[in-house]
């Protein structure tokens, strides 16, 4: 497998160094030379420079005000060295840099949407209240009623109110509602349509898991529309679910509309039975729930199913949780809500492209496999002990390695031109790769700061100033039991003390919680009912392959919801 | 007994090296005159006098303090100058220096420095006479070498980048180029345009900066081969994580 993807590397590699692009007169290099041509083309090199260029001038014309205008930049253009491609790694897509900012790139909004508009209900409260208190009978069939009912008032549709105004459903095609129980005989029940059928989509070992995890429990996975979260917050989800839920229900059940149980009935959708994507951050951040800041790595690695997908594969389950990690997290979490800007995209997509952190984690596979008998393999009777010398071991392995092809590949490395990049990469293959081996994330937590302290004295270098303190006072707090420090991974998060600020660190730390347990073969990360949530193939994001959403993105093949179309003067 | 200090592990020439810069104890390998080092600073013209944010501090009646009295402020401090700075970019195919080592390096041996490590350049601020005399001995030693490293305070993107094919590290706003055998700078740090070609001295051979680095590269001193400097990281990794292991 390895060697395979050192292959892909190296195809990448070329891809970008040794093929023309555009007009940027790349052909025929050879990616192991230190040297290079630098031939000082300009944006013009670039197909979308160029669209973006005539864009640029249109908008000024048009409107009387200039705007983009890449000529501005002081000193020089950009594109005073060739502008490349990146590879999506695991994939043959070759997308143009621009495209992977999130703003060109409608499969990343999409993932966040997807994510910020869904909330998880559990029915079961509800039930009791209506069967305990108001005598009501539930059955299969009631069940399927309140569905379709549900399914009508969640995208914005009336129900007990008359002369209520309702939103078109061609603008909300993509927000439902289905549920999932570990109640094989209650699944069985329930209308096809609305069903998240654990044993259909699951592998047989990881759906027995789930259900055993979840028990005869009801849940509800609720999807409100695209259009509704843009323009309000995270928050909204759960407001906007309780309202058609409670409302569904007075209706399916024929209840009176301002009876007291409404009130039981609202309490547990809004909190109760309440499972959110992401906790509510503190005032000094000023975030409501279901916001990136709140997304636990755990809950993260719950999100995306290339772990129920390619289940023998764990070193690919974690590489497509950094791969969308570094998206949510770096791009849009500490490049928009936290910073503002375009630069953390370069941070991020050196994770998911051009199959460099690919090519170290393979590596790394079998080095663990060769020494620790099958370690790496999935298994739980496979594993090693976690101790400190068996990530420092891993650890260094990976680390040298990873800066050993970086000397050896000086394309890679100027693919890789920052050292935040750099520092992403190798320490993300060494946190991946010690947990894989021990099937315990704190272990891999472990093996991350170490690779960073190993990078930096090879080197002599290692990220930006803000490096320093966050990894270098890491270490300490891998194995504290203090309760602000000493967290599993899995339950840390984009707001843990000395996260909140530091570009290409998060994304890895979900990879590294993932990588824990896609080695161990678990279903699940940290909450069953956020990996069931989103078994789902009827969302628009496709969550088993983040990294080959990205690259259909970047190419304009991805197709997003809430768009606005229908109510727009046509162009 | 003499105390002589340690600063660094490790038992091959780039942990030498790194002993070196940090010490102090250079080589002088060319010389930069004052003028042609202001110029490429690009603070204030050459031969003007330095501007100042305050009076001498002898003209400032400063209040009665034990610490002002233990502390002897800097000559730039002194004399009122403002806060400058001098950045450095260094390639990583064995330029002499790395960033940590050029913070060490003036955080060793200058008073009144604040140095800042990033991993693509390094930054000394500091009054404006101290910061120049800093600069100078970076300019002017082992340290640097001109066409591996580069003195940038903006679009500073190079130290990773491939080498132009005239081994000279790229720079994206051409501020310096090899010219008859020798590196001259045309523009300033921030790649304002100078009036005159300040020469930086001759580029080092690659044998010269392969023995004078101080990074560690798998084609001349590999990082696993220094075994000292791995097991005393793996030390310090250890120290760290049981510190934190405190179960109250």
């Amino acid at each position: 497998m390895a060697a395979d993807i050192f292959a892909k590397f190296k195809k990448s590699m070329e891809v970008k160094f040794a093929e023309d692009y555009g007009t940027n007169q790349q052909g025929g290099s050879d990616i192991e030379s230190k040297t290079a041509n630098f031939l000082r083309l300009g944006p013009e090199q670039s197909p979308r420079k160029l669209e973006m260029i005539a864009a640029g001038k249109e908008i000024a014309k048009k409107r009387g005000l200039v705007g983009y205008n890449p000529m501005m930049h002081t000193g020089a253009p950009l594109g005073q060295r060739a502008i490349t491609p990146y590879t999506l790694s695991g994939t043959d897509i070759v997308a143009d840099p621009d495209d992977l900012h999130y703003v060109n790139n409608t499969a990343m909004q999409q993932m966040w949407d997807d994510i910020r508009r869904t909330c998880i209900v559990g029915l079961d409260m509800a039930h009791e209240t209506l069967e305990k208190r108001l005598g009501k009978e539930v059955t299969p069939e009631t069940i399927n009623h309140y569905l379709e009912t549900l399914n009508h008032a969640m995208p914005g549709g009336a129900v007990v109110q008359e002369m209520m105004v309702e939103t078109h459903p061609a603008l909300v095609d993509d927000c439902y509602v289905k549920i999932f129980t570990g109640d094989d005989d209650l699944a069985d029940e329930i209308d096809k349509q609305f069903i998240i059928n654990i044993n259909d989509m699951f592998p047989e070992e990881q759906a027995e898991q789930l259900k055993a995890a979840i028990g005869k429990t009801s849940w509800q996975a609720v999807h409100i529309p695209t259009v509704v979260s843009r323009c309000t917050d995270g928050g909204q989800t759960s407001r906007w679910a309780a309202m058609q839920i409670g409302m569904s229900f007075i209706s399916a059940y024929n209840m009176c509309a301002g009876e007291a149980a409404v009130a039981d009935l609202s309490f547990s959708a809004k909190h109760a039975s309440l499972v959110s994507m992401g906790e509510m951050l503190p005032a000094r951040r000023a975030r409501s729930p279901n916001e990136p800041g709140g997304l636990s790595f755990g809950h993260l690695s719950d999100i995306i199913q290339t772990s129920r997908t390619d289940p023998e594969d764990p070193a690919h389950v974690a590489l497509e949780v950094v791969g969308a990690g570094c998206m949510l997290y770096d791009q849009i979490w500490l490049g928009s809500y936290m910073s503002g800007g375009v630069g953390f995209t370069q941070y991020a997509t050196a994770a998911y492209t051009d199959d460099i952190l690919d090519n170290n984690t393979y590596y790394d596979v079998d080095y663990i496999n060769d020494k620790y008998d099958g370690a790496a393999n999935v298994g739980t009777d496979n594993k090693v002990k976690a101790s400190l010398e068996v990530v420092k071991d891993i650890a260094t392995e990976s680390t040298l390695y990873g800066i050993e092809t970086y000397e050896k590949f000086p394309t890679a490395l100027e693919d890789h031109f920052g050292g935040s990049q750099r520092a992403t990469v190798l320490a993300a293959a060494s946190g991946v790769a010690a947990s894989l081996a021990t099937g315990n994330s704190n272990a891999g937590l472990s093996g991350w700061y170490l690779s960073m302290y190993l990078h930096k004295e090879a080197w002599g270098r290692l990220g930006f100033f803000g490096f320093d303190l966050q990894d270098q006072c890491g270490a300490a707090n891998v194995l504290s039991y203090q309760g602000d420090e000493g967290l599993p991974d899995e339950l840390r998060g984009p707001n843990y003390p000395n996260y909140a600020m530091n570009v290409g660190h998060q994304g890895g730390y979900a990879g590294i919680a993932q990588a824990a347990h896609a080695g161990r073969g678990d279903a699940f990360t940290v909450n069953p009912l956020l990996k069931i949530c989103f078994a789902d193939e009827l969302l628009p994001f496709n969550f088993a392959e983040p990294r080959k959403e990205f690259g259909r993105g970047a190419i304009r093949e991805f197709m997003p919801a809430g768009e606005r179309s229908l109510i727009i003067p046509a162009k | 007994m003499v105390y002589n200090p340690q600063y660094y592990p490790g038992a091959t020439s780039v942990a030498a090296n790194r002993r070196k810069h940090i010490s102090g104890d250079l080589e002088k390998l060319r010389e930069i005159s004052d003028e042609d080092l202001t110029a490429i600073l690009g603070h204030r013209a050459p031969g003007s006098d330095y501007p100042s944010t305050h009076p001498p501090l002898a003209e400032m009646g400063e209040p009665e303090c034990s610490i002002r009295e233990i502390v002897e402020p800097t000559p730039g401090a002194k004399a009122g100058d403002r806060v400058r700075y001098v950045q450095f970019a260094d390639s990583m195919y064995n330029a002499p220096a790395t960033p940590y080592f050029r913070s060490y390096f003036a955080a060793n041996n200058f008073r009144g420095v604040d140095p800042g490590t990033l991993s693509g350049r390094q930054i000394v601020e500091a009054r404006e006479r101290d910061m120049e005399e800093c600069a100078k001995v970076q300019m002017e030693t082992e340290i640097s070498c001109p066409a591996l490293s580069g003195m940038r305070g903006a679009t500073v993107h190079g130290h990773s980048v491939r080498l132009q094919e005239d081994g000279v590290m790229f720079d994206m706003l051409d501020r310096r180029r090899l010219e008859n055998g020798t590196i001259i700078m045309d523009k300033d740090q921030v790649a304002i345009p100078l009036d005159r070609k300040v020469d930086l001295g001759k580029p080092m051979s690659e044998e010269e900066a392969a023995k004078r680095t101080t990074i560690y590269r798998v084609d001349n001193v590999p990082f696993r081969g220094d075994e000292e400097v791995v097991e005393w990281v793996h030390r310090v990794f250890d120290q760290r994580t049981t510190y934190g292991f405190q179960p109250l």
